[in-house]
């Protein structure tokens, strides 16, 4: 019996997370604009251009970039960082 | 003076400081890196009060954020704080709580409502955490000797243990050292994930206190596992709020920049601090934070600006400082062995 309720209960709760997200989707709106790129060029053209053309390779670009940009400057600091000698390993939990 | 380092923002359509966007990016980091939070509790209102549209603040950010987390987590790992279980099972809720709050509030923008609503909604968790954590902190001593008591009772049998939550099925966490039912964890995730995508932050400020506080992970390690969860919740909204329109990638770009260094030095002083320690500085932080959102509210834009950057600024270089004293010792103590 007890082993019921909790199946139960269980069902409920996951469908509640799906029916908030249905519920949320149905107001969804994107902002509608369109950049001038009269005036742009090259790196600032480039993106305009996508952003104009199609949002989800815009979308693509900007999270890629956003990764690959954050691990470079990851890499070159680390290095630095091991040089003049602040390393790190696992440590002990104080609180 | 500073108008040499002015650069076109192609989406937003208008000129902003590269330096400021850099210097933002730079002191979030190290706030990032040390407590384990994404950082648009400043950011968001900083880059509002220097003129960014608001749509475009929040998008630009949750981008810069994910950049940055990458940096932070990988770092964290290496010290052993990430609890990878745990921030695995987050990423459930939290990519669902991020969509609903994000569509939240395309359609406040719609009805006109949501600088106001979004700003009183940041004052009420950055004042209602941050004093719950000063007092935690004042009291810890007092209710440390009240546990010693409680549990000396318990094993001389005059008080029963308390029924906890536990719905099954139960976890056990080995990194955290914990076992909680997976509902807690989820209803966690979940909350933290849709104030995420509705404030446009990646959820830390109330992810980092609730694993503490709610869960019972120790601070570095909730430090840890809430940037893994950033990172995941940041790709998320930066993706979203790309496919709608609101990221100005150049603006992304900066910011991640300074973020980046400042997210390395904030993680390696993480090591030099005890946890209360960390709490303590989190409170006070995120209390001045919701003192400029107040200030923000009530139209005093230029002393709002100034109270959220003096405090990022501020709070900096204690950070700094403790790194660097904290160095300086270890530096010494091996130098004694030797």
């Amino acid at each position: 019996m007890r082993k019921s309720w909790i199946m139960i209960l269980n069902f409920l709760l996951l469908s509640l997370s799906g029916t908030l997200a249905w519920a949320a989707a149905e107001k969804a709106q994107l902002l509608e604009k369109k950049v001038n790129l009269a005036n742009l060029g090259g790196i600032n053209y480039f993106f305009a251009k996508w952003y104009n053309e199609n949002l989800w390779v815009y979308a693509l670009i900007v999270t890629v970039l956003m990764g690959v940009v954050g691990m470079l400057i990851a890499f070159v600091t680390d290095i630095i960082l091991k040089n003049i000698g602040m390393e790190v390993s696992k440590i002990e939990h104080h609180e | 003076m500073f108008d040499i380092f002015n650069v076109y923002m192609p989406i937003a359509e208008m000129p902003f400081n590269a330096l400021i966007l850099v210097a933002i990016g730079f002191s979030v980091g190290v706030l990032g890196g040390f407590f384990g939070v994404g950082g648009a509790w400043v950011v968001t209102p900083a880059l509002n009060i220097f003129g960014f549209p608001m749509a475009y603040a929040i998008g630009t950010d949750l981008a810069h954020i994910f950049g940055k987390s990458i940096v932070a987590t990988a770092k964290h790992r290496k010290m052993g704080n990430v609890d990878m279980k745990l921030g695995l099972i987050s990423i459930v809720g939290s990519v669902i709580g991020v969509e609903i709050g994000a569509q939240n509030v395309m359609w406040l923008t719609r009805l006109g409502l949501a600088g106001p609503i979004v700003r009183y909604t940041y004052m009420v968790l950055l004042f209602g955490l941050g004093i719950y954590m000063l007092y935690d902190y004042l009291t810890k001593d007092k209710r440390a000797a009240a546990q010693a008591a409680k549990q000396a009772a318990l094993q001389a049998g005059e008080i029963q243990p308390r029924k906890a939550w536990n719905l099954p099925p139960m976890i056990h966490f080995p990194a955290s050292g914990i076992t909680i039912s997976f509902w807690t964890v989820t209803g966690v995730f979940l909350f933290t994930g849709w104030l995420s995508g509705f404030l446009g932050v990646g959820g830390g400020f109330i992810r980092m206190p609730a694993l503490i506080y709610l869960i019972g992970c120790p601070t570095a390690i909730a430090v840890g596992t809430d940037l893994f969860s950033v990172l995941f919740s940041g790709a998320y909204g930066c993706f979203t709020y790309a496919v709608k329109g609101r990221v100005e990638i150049i603006a992304a770009i900066l910011m991640l920049i300074g973020a980046s260094i400042g997210a390395q030095i904030g993680v390696t002083a993480v090591k030099y601090v005890r946890g209360y320690g960390i709490r303590l500085l989190f409170a006070i932080m995120i209390i001045l934070a919701g003192t400029s959102v107040a200030l923000k509210q009530f139209q005093f834009t230029t002393i709002a600006a100034w109270v959220v950057m003096c405090a990022a600024l501020g709070m900096c270089a204690v950070i700094m400082l403790k790194l660097w004293v904290g160095f300086k010792k270890e530096k010494a103590e091996k130098m004694g062995h030797h």
